[in-house]
């Protein structure tokens, strides 16, 4: 069957007999839309499977549109977790068909959409990088694992990926927090009237709040397959953008690399296996077509797993065979180990000094155009936390577009004409600070195949076990308590709950931060991948997703992952042309 | 609706209306024990939800709407109270808030079917309540009669005992109702909001009346305001 793939009118091919890739691709997201750019770009004939249907952002985003002409106005709902217009298709928080399980007393939730380009069509598009000490956390402190890599090796390639994908912002000089080449950033935003208040209280307690930097556009970029257009300042993010603003591989890196002409992509083709040979090597995979069921084969030379951390796991554990009965590749045993998400929490304040204050237009990016990075390295350093790691916080208030959350902060009270002043009195005098910190891997935190429950296609699926440590309680009651300082600076009400931080910090999964199940390292005994993805086992299978981070920076990891995508491609591409595989 | 849950929905009106408006002496009303509160079991919404991948930009909702007209009229009468006119918007009675109200509480969603189970027997409650104090539902009892009636459970400090149950009911009338309004166009027109309009040029930031209004809060809270310019 063939579909319309929707990206600039070009056609989808099934693969045909004409078409013999050197290099089959598990996944479309930012992982797997990067890998095809980056192979396609060098020649490689390349294919890219995708589980979940095709989509085009271009015409189904519903950007502009109002909450009120949405069902219960546009509310989250468990058909659409993260509200009607989010451009998640055929997923969230629940998959039909496609369940997980977590382990009696634990709690992990699992984030999956089933469309080209996956969640890279409604992810938050914060890119902080990487810095030198998030690569060696174990040398610093002695605790999980570090990189085979150094913040000197991905440099060259976060300054590439920034500029390809296109990020605005602007560099901190601060301590851990690397800038970008000059001329790699998009200039950022002016910031809105409760983040210059924020930024005031933070300096007065001696905490920066600096531009954040985002991928979305604030120039155009010009593209013959992909031109894309600067931000209009209108819409969540998260409903997708059809102007190509707001990054995400269906507007980008796809059409690029359909643009080589070395590129096919299958849509709803459900990755079960990696196939072996007799001698043990990768020769390409199986799928079921989500549509009706049928079975697939396509060979490759080389198979890049680009599923996401869990998915591609699952893949390995599900390809098992006799000579690898614990799952392909796994011969160090840490397939589904070191799991980690961030941490993450909520605290909102009412500061009375934000009422009935001027009304302007304070769309702006979707997000906060400041925010606090961690900003304690020294104290830390000096053991004067009782934390590891770091955190940071996006932070939020504006007047934001009236939907089925309007409310006044816990002051709502009688009726009538007093009702309606205090809303107005209210509106726009909120401010929210969102913890995102480094969880330290644990022995505790880990997915492996479920004994009992299967998938529809009779596939098992992944169980997984969750635990917080001290580490990440500690880290989130510093947060929190911090949060409450700045809002107290501002003369604010704080609006969150009192509660102890075990019961603050919300649940593994929940931030969509999830990585480690692959991870990469210097030796075949501890780790499943080199420094480039490539499996110790299996040379010609590489990695490519969030799975083969040793350690999860508070930094979110998509900006990382597309940069350590794109070199890991580029050393398959180099072994390629030298004959290696 | 099928026939089946409406005649199922027709007698639990019908059961949990009943004693309510012979009300005898309006005087003893007044001071008497509340209109009790009815725990019968509420027949199921089994409406379809809108599903994994709906159609984005051509947003319907599938679910039946459940509320019958005497219900909508209630709701009508209690957005005139909630959110009454004034020279910056209408009331809420003359906009769709009974049929957002209908449309939230026949939905097959967790959170919405909560919402059923409170909002059901407080329509019922706020006719045998104003039936008790006046002899006529909430519908056709004068605006005062109606007033008398929030006043009993609008104001959080000043809930009478016995009212508890019916407070907690309006207080979720209110949340849905203010939501309801200001994400209508009338009301976000209210409420000052100035976004979702496509902007040609950059961002421009704050405007100098909002500039101007926060370097004077920081000032105030001893902080260092920013330049105006």
């Amino acid at each position: 069957m063939v579909t319309g793939l929707g990206l600039s009118g070009m056609p989808q091919h099934r693969p045909s007999p004409r078409f013999e890739p050197d290099v089959v691709i598990v996944g479309s997201g930012a992982a797997g839309g990067m890998a095809a750019y980056a192979l396609t770009r060098a020649g490689i004939k390349t294919l890219v499977l995708e589980a979940g249907r095709d989509y085009d952002p271009v015409s189904e985003s519903a950007m502009l549109k109002w909450n009120h002409e949405a069902p219960l106005r546009a509310i989250p709902t468990p058909d659409k977790s993260f509200g009607y217009y989010d451009a998640t298709v055929g997923g969230g928080w629940e998959v039909p068909g496609e369940p997980y399980t977590s382990a009696p007393g634990t709690t992990f939730r699992w984030w999956r959409s089933r469309m080209l380009g996956g969640r890279t069509n409604h992810w938050g598009r914060h890119v902080p990088r990487f810095g030198p000490y998030d690569f060696k956390g174990k040398s610093r402190d002695g605790l999980g694992a570090d990189w085979p890599i150094t913040y000197e090796d991905i440099a060259p390639y976060y300054d590439r990926t920034e500029k390809l994908i296109g990020v605005s912002g602007a560099n901190s000089g601060l301590e851990n927090h690397p800038d970008s080449s000059p001329g790699v950033l998009q200039p950022p935003s002016k910031p809105r009237v409760p983040e210059l208040m924020i930024q005031a209280a933070a300096a007065g307690l001696g905490i920066p709040c600096v531009p954040s930097r985002y991928a979305i556009l604030t120039q155009p970029i010009d593209d013959a397959h992909a031109p894309r257009q600067a931000c209009f300042y209108a819409t969540p993010c998260g409903r997708g953008c059809s102007i190509g603003a707001a990054f995400q591989t269906t507007t980008s890196l796809l059409p690029m690399a359909m643009g080589t002409g070395k590129l096919r992509i299958v849509t709803n083709a459900m990755v079960s296996r990696v196939l072996t040979d007799a001698r043990g090597r990768a020769k390409g995979v199986e799928y079921f077509d989500r549509t009706n069921g049928s079975t697939h084969f396509v060979a490759a030379r080389v198979v890049v797993l680009a599923a996401s951390a869990c998915e591609s796991a699952k893949i390995l554990f599900n390809s098992h065979t006799a000579q690898s009965p614990q799952g392909l590749a796994n011969s160090s045993g840490q397939i589904g180990r070191s799991l980690m998400d961030s941490t993450g929490t909520d605290i909102t304040g009412h500061i009375p000094a934000l009422e009935g204050r001027p009304r302007y237009n304070e769309d702006g990016k979707d997000n906060a155009h400041l925010y606090i990075p961690f900003w304690l390295y020294k104290e830390q350093a000096a053991g004067r936390l009782d934390f590891p790691r770091a955190y940071h916080y996006e932070i939020g208030g504006r007047f934001e577009m009236p939907g089925a959350r309007f409310g006044l902060a816990g002051a709502e009270d009688g009726y009538g004409l007093s009702l309606k002043e205090d809303a107005r009195r209210y509106y726009g005098a909120q401010v929210s600070f969102s913890v995102r910190g480094e969880m330290v891997p644990n022995a505790d935190s880990y997915c492996e195949l479920d004994p009992d429950t299967k998938d529809k296609y009779g596939l098992p699926v992944l169980r997984f076990h969750w635990k917080w440590s001290d580490h990440e309680t500690r880290q989130i009651a510093h947060g929190v308590k911090t949060a409450k300082e700045i809002i107290a600076r501002m003369g604010g009400r704080v609006l969150t709950p009192e509660m102890p931080p075990e019961q603050a910090i919300q649940a593994g999964g929940e931030i969509i931060h999830e990585v480690g199940t692959t991870r990469m390292g210097m030796s075949a005994t501890d780790s499943v991948t080199d420094g480039f993805g490539r499996t110790w086992d299996i040379d010609n299978l590489v990695i490519a997703d969030g799975g083969v981070f040793p350690s999860n920076a508070h930094k979110n990891p998509t900006l990382t992952i597309m940069a350590l995508s794109w070199r890991s491609m580029d050393h398959l591409t180099m072994r390629m042309r030298k004959g290696d595989i | 609706m099928t026939e089946i849950s409406r005649r199922v929905t027709l007698a639990w009106i019908a059961a949990v209306s009943t004693g309510g408006f012979a009300a005898g002496s309006s005087k003893a009303a007044e001071s008497g024990s509340p209109a009790s509160w009815s725990n019968a079991a509420l027949p199921p919404v089994t409406g379809p939800g809108y599903g994994h991948d709906p159609d984005l930009k051509a947003a319907a909702v599938p679910w039946p709407l459940t509320l019958n007209p005497h219900q909508r009229a209630i709701l009508r009468l209690a957005a005139d109270l909630m959110l009454p006119a004034d020279a910056r918007s209408p009331s809420g009675g003359t906009l769709p808030l009974d049929a957002f109200l209908d449309e939230w509480i026949s939905a097959p969603y967790p959170l919405q079917q909560q919402d059923r189970a409170l909002i059901m027997p407080g329509l019922a409650w706020l006719d045998a309540e104003t039936g008790r104090r006046s002899g006529q539902d909430f519908v056709s009892a004068s605006d005062a009669q109606r007033r008398a009636v929030f006043d009993a459970i609008a104001f959080r400090d000043r809930i009478a005992p016995g009212y508890e149950q019916a407070a907690q009911f309006f207080a979720r009338l209110r949340a849905l109702m203010l939501a309801g309004y200001y994400s209508l166009p009338q009301g976000m027109a209210d409420i000052g909001y100035l976004g979702n309009k496509p902007l040609a040029d950059d961002y421009p930031g704050p405007t100098p009346e909002a500039m101007a209004h926060l370097n004077a809060s920081l000032i105030k809270l001893g902080l260092k305001p920013f330049n105006p310019g």
